[in-house]
């Protein structure tokens, strides 16, 4: 009865062409849209200066000091660093005297502001400082090596490093790619995560007998509810999971989008956030008796809405948001979705990675649970 | 006597403070074609929709094969093929899937499925058109696809609401027939219409709602036996002095005669020959006439006598 459901669900959501182009044009149209109208904003204009950090030591790290020496003098330094207690680096970040701290101890660690400046200068600090820890981290052992058995030939590595950690930058640089302009991306996967409202739209309506003559008729049916219900959502959102498939992989591998190095993970992101847009068109379709057509405005409307405080259309929106109403960028589904791909590339930790999925998932199952209580009903007022 | 397959008792449905059935009574048995014939607005969906448990209702008590019927009587849901007013398919589905879809919500056996898919295909002669998309079907193989989908999984009792609305006469034929042999073999038949000729021709037993109630009900002949008129005779003529339309209304079993567009409409109950007796009058008085019509009574006419109106605008 179920594998039924399912088969059948399946062959009406793809289909459903409208829709599923929708869902795929939308991004591609969109994404190369952003591309091009950035490509070449950047490639001029960036002078480089020196990136003012603060470092907070965990204990002394001599080799630590004597490479962020080197690479912080003469005209070209990299850095302009301070050292201090987490404190005042944490102040000194808030007061955007710094654009990031780097953390020493067994190995780098580091922390940028939330990005809502929306400058693209600040973007490429960041990128620096990240690509630098990733950098050291990376080529620890070789620097402590030479550091203790042949400390002459420390500054050719530290200079090679430096070079490299550069020289990791230029490329996206000339470009046009600073990572600022992620953010356009990151808001555009989440608006495809949440315009996946409109296929869990129809799971409501077509199984409620108020509001679809298919309800009714399957209401009449001898089939449990709950089997229909459930066959719809997994379909709907393994359409959506291919759909934001296909986005995503067409944002990093056409366009060349640089999501960081985790991919997958914002593979996961995204779906996780199709999984709540999904959920959020179920509850929305089983409120009230409106039709397909106005309901389908709503959640259209409610994915813009929420990808225009998220920054889709105007890219330091959610720091404005964040000035007023901090609590709003923590339960807009759009901000969530955009942040987690943020908190991906630009943290190391999986911690707030985590939260933000945490926060889809909570959303999603709130969302399934108005659907369910409204939907499950079989006996109504009027028709 | 047959068993009874639906019983209805003291049905009240209110919406707000119209009273869309008011204390409606119905039984029906094994094996009937019963016709549920009234206006638009006169409470046959309502009725029909609070039978399947789809609408809550304010009063009375409804049992369906001898139990009481509620969303959960899937024992009942199961024998029961219902045809809604509107078409409800699948514009993602093809002909044949959407018949399958439907029949799969009754039927899990994928063999006795299959089987009955293909009845249903051929009992409504969608043969040719099993790949095609709904969007893609006339009208009238619209409403067989609907049937299709109510009655692939071989119910004890069909329902259909007005299963012919929009349907040119041909395919209207073709449904009604369809819906005989359905009942021929062996299903009960609930069928609600506005159109008299239908109900009419296919119904054993009727019952004609105005207003949310049931107002007469009796196989054809019993409700045409319930009012006087007997016959009624039209003749198309120019114009009728009103002194001669006075003498014919004095005719013996003549109790109405009116002149209205160009046609005297002369209502009799009882006697023989008052066809004759009319032109004669017309005769000696020298009028012209064209057409002549004697036509036994309609339910139209039933209606009519009974609630003072006709059953539906002349459309
Ligand atoms: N959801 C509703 N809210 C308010 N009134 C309603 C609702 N549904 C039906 N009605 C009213 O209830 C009455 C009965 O309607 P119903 O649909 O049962 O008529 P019907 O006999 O099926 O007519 P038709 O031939 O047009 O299908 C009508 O007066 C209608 O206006
Ligand atoms: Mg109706």
């Amino acid at each position: 009865m179920f594998l039924h459901n399912l088969k059948y669900d399946f062959l009406q959501n793809i289909r459903a062409r409208s829709l599923m182009l929708w869902l795929i044009l939308f991004p591609i149209i969109l994404g190369t849209f952003f591309k091009l109208a950035f490509a070449g904003i950047y490639e001029s204009t960036t002078v480089f200066s020196a990136v003012p950090v603060a470092v907070v030591e965990n204990g002394s790290n001599q080799i630590f000091r004597e490479v962020m020496a080197q690479i912080s003098e003469g005209d070209d330094a990299l850095f302009e660093t301070e050292y201090t207690d987490e404190e005042t680096a944490l102040k000194m970040l808030e007061e955007r005297k710094i654009s990031g701290i780097i953390y020493v101890d067994e190995k780098l660690s580091m922390a940028v502001a939330p990005d809502d400046t929306g400058s693209s200068a600040e973007s490429i600090r960041r990128t620096i400082i990240k690509s630098f820890v990733e950098q050291y981290n990376a080529q620890q052992s070789i620097i402590v090596d030479t550091a203790l058995h042949s400390p002459a030939k420390l500054p050719d590595v530290i200079s090679m490093m430096s070079e490299s950690s550069e020289c990791n930058e230029n490329v996206p640089l000339t470009n046009g790619n600073p990572d600022n302009m992620l953010s356009y991306f990151y808001n555009l996967v989440a608006m495809v995560a949440l315009l996946g409202s409109n296929l869990g739209l129809s799971i409501a309506i077509s199984s409620q007998g108020n509001l679809s003559d298919i309800g009714a008729r399957k209401c009449c049916s001898p089939t449990n509810k709950l089997v229909s219900i459930i066959s719809s959502m997994v379909s709907c959102i393994a359409v959506q999971t291919v759909c934001i498939i296909i986005s995503v992989s067409f944002l990093a591998f056409v366009l060349k989008v640089d999501f960081g190095s985790k991919l997958p993970m914002v593979y996961l992101a995204g779906s996780v956030g199709g999984m709540a847009g999904v959920s959020f068109g179920f509850a929305v379709g089983s409120i009230g008796r409106m039709g397909l057509g106005a309901k389908s405005a709503v959640t259209t409307a409610f994915s813009l809405i929420c990808c225009f405080f998220s920054g889709l259309m105007i890219g330091n929106m959610k720091a404005i948001v964040d000035n007023y109403a901090p609590w709003f960028n923590e339960i807009n589904p759009a901000a969530v979705i955009s942040d987690s791909l943020y908190c991906l590339n630009f943290y190391d930790d999986y911690t707030r990675f985590t939260q933000k999925i945490v926060t889809m998932l909570i959303m999603t199952v709130i969302f399934t649970a108005i659907g369910f209580f409204l939907t499950r009903r079989r006996k109504y007022a009027s028709l | 006597m047959a068993d009874t397959i639906v019983k209805i008792e003291n049905l009240v449905k209110r919406y707000k403070d119209l009273i869309a059935l008011d204390h409606l009574d119905l039984e029906i048995k094994q094996g009937e074609v019963f016709g549920l014939l009234g206006p638009n607005g006169s409470g046959k969906s309502t009725t029909i929709n609070c039978l399947l448990s789809l609408l809550a209702f304010d009063k009375g008590n409804i049992e369906i094969f001898g139990k009481k019927m509620t969303p959960d009587n899937y024992e009942a849901k199961r024998n029961i093929g219902i045809i809604m007013q509107n078409v409800a398919v699948f514009d993602e589905l093809t002909v044949i899937e959407n018949i399958d879809y439907f029949c799969g919500l009754y039927i899990k056996d994928k063999e006795e499925r299959r089987k009955c898919v293909q009845d249903a295909i051929s009992f409504t002669e969608l043969h040719d058109f099993t790949k095609f998309y709904p969007k893609k079907l006339s009208g009238g193989l619209l409403r067989r696809l609907n049937i299709a989908c109510g009655i692939a999984h071989k119910p004890k009792l069909i329902i259909l609401d007005e299963p012919t609305v929009a349907v040119d006469p041909q395919s209207r034929n073709k449904i009604l027939e369809g819906i005989q042999k359905l009942n021929e073999d062996g299903a009960t038949i609930i069928y609600t219409s506005h159109y008299m000729e239908e109900v009419e021709q296919i119904c054993t037993r009727i019952a004609i709602m105005d207003k949310g109630r049931k107002i007469a009900e009796g196989t054809k002949d019993e409700l045409k036996k319930m009012i006087k008129n007997t016959e009624t005779v039209s003749v198309e003529i120019s114009a009728v002095p009103d002194d001669i339309l006075e003498k014919i209304g004095t005719l013996p079993h003549v109790y109405s005669a009116c002149f209205i567009g160009g046609k005297l409409e002369v209502k009799c109950s009882g006697g023989k020959h008052n066809l004759i007796r009319i032109l004669n009058v017309l005769q000696e008085s020298d009028l012209h006439f064209g057409r002549v019509f004697s036509e036994l009574p309609t339910l139209n006419d039933v209606f009519l006598e009974i609630t003072g109106k006709a059953l539906r605008d002349s459309d």
